[in-house]
């Protein structure tokens, strides 16, 4: 065991002075086992749907108070509730879990202005903005307004309305929250009203709408899976590249190997940005 | 220690892949609400550090195939663990 543990971790002249943990054919072991990793999370993901998934604290009266709050910081006015448009977005959640797609137009060739259409919302401009996966409202909405096309619509001083829809279902296999956001003015601008308490009860009543399949439990991400079995592999890779190097340099040996230096920045970095990369997905 | 020693004996060198590595984390966190562009990101970063071993490895004459397919399997490596977070 001891000597096995030497020959990984340690350089000396059984591995030719290279601890054989950070040799390319252990690199190509560690590609292999990630890839295995992939795999399994595929296949659990289609032969036991909903054991993995994504946990959610959006709400839709939390979505509609940002996206509002936004609005004032940019100079604009509020946008008003409106239950049809959020019928409409409720509906594309709805239709994006029954059919199995994340796009803003749908297999069956389905736009967004369908939805609108078949809600009743006659618009004279709308537009459609979706989330997936996040667990807090504060992060979705910083990544819409980070993104040009996705703040154009939440600070377009031309849409009076918006619905939103937060529906819970399966996607791919995953247990996940999907977010629908639909603007509109309508094509009769007398008909704009403000919020009632009506309208806001629907807004606080509709705010979690479920797809059939799906049951509320603790979730497993895959992305946290692979973010955490991706570390550990880089940790360990790095921890090791910085062990040959110290005792590479104590015994003076020398041979033929890519920059340690190197290969530890480049790991580094990629460490680094596979732990900034944020939550979720929009489009 | 040997990493630091590497770089005391070519500092242009590792100047250079020092800003190749910060390039890469502005850029990846400029584009922070786009994964395509990030995956572009990532992609670029690995190019740019293939290249950086080419002229390294050649500058201190030991760029042999062993080394370059070291390298490759250290970038592969990479490129699949952050692409699969980026779906």
């Amino acid at each position: 065991m001891k000597h096995l543990w030497h020959l990984l971790f340690v350089p000396h002249e059984r591995n030719n002075y290279r601890a054989s943990i950070i040799q390319t054919p252990f690199i190509a072991l560690f590609i292999a086992l990630y890839l295995l990793n992939q795999s399994f999370i595929k296949s659990l993901s289609i032969i036991r749907p909903g054991i993995l998934g994504y946990s959610s604290e959006i709400t839709a009266q939390k979505v509609y108070d940002q996206t509002n709050q936004k609005r004032q910081s940019a100079g604009l006015p509020p946008l008003h509730f409106n239950n049809v448009l959020s019928q409409s977005a409720a509906a594309k959640a709805r239709d994006m879990f029954a059919n199995n797609y994340w796009a803003h137009n749908s297999p069956q060739g389905k736009s967004p202005w369908d939805f609108f259409k078949s809600a009743g919302y006659q618009y004279s401009i709308a537009g459609e903005n979706l989330a997936k996966d996040f667990y807090d409202t504060d992060s979705m909405m910083n990544a819409w307004m980070n993104s040009p096309t996705h703040k154009a619509n939440i600070i377009n001083n031309q849409y009076q309305e918006i619905g939103i829809g937060v529906v819970n279902g399966i996607l791919n296999g995953v247990k996940t929250t999907l977010v629908v956001q639909h603007f509109g003015t309508p094509l009769n601008v007398a008909e704009v009203k403000v919020n009632t308490p009506e309208e806001k009860s629907y807004l606080e009543d509709t705010q979690v709408l479920s797809d059939a399949n799906y049951q509320s439990s603790p979730t497993i991400s895959p992305l946290q899976i692979s973010r955490s079995v991706g570390a550990a592999m880089f940790i360990i890779i790095i921890g090791v590249l910085l062990v040959d190097g110290y005792l590479t340099l104590k015994n003076r040996n020398q041979r033929l190997a890519g920059s340690s230096a190197g290969h530890v920045g480049f790991l580094v970095i990629i460490l680094f940005l596979l732990f900034f990369t944020g939550q979720g997905s929009i489009f | 220690m040997s990493l630091f020693k590497e770089i005391e004996q070519k500092p242009l060198e590792y100047l250079i892949l020092l800003f190749i590595f910060i390039g890469a984390v502005i850029a990846y966190l400029t584009f922070g609400f786009d994964r395509q562009e990030q995956r572009w990101v990532i992609y670029a970063t690995c190019g740019a550090y293939f290249l950086w071993m080419l002229y390294h490895h050649h500058h201190r004459g030991d760029l042999h195939l062993s080394i370059i397919i070291e390298y490759l399997a250290f970038i592969l490596l990479a490129i699949i663990i952050t692409a699969s977070t980026l779906l």
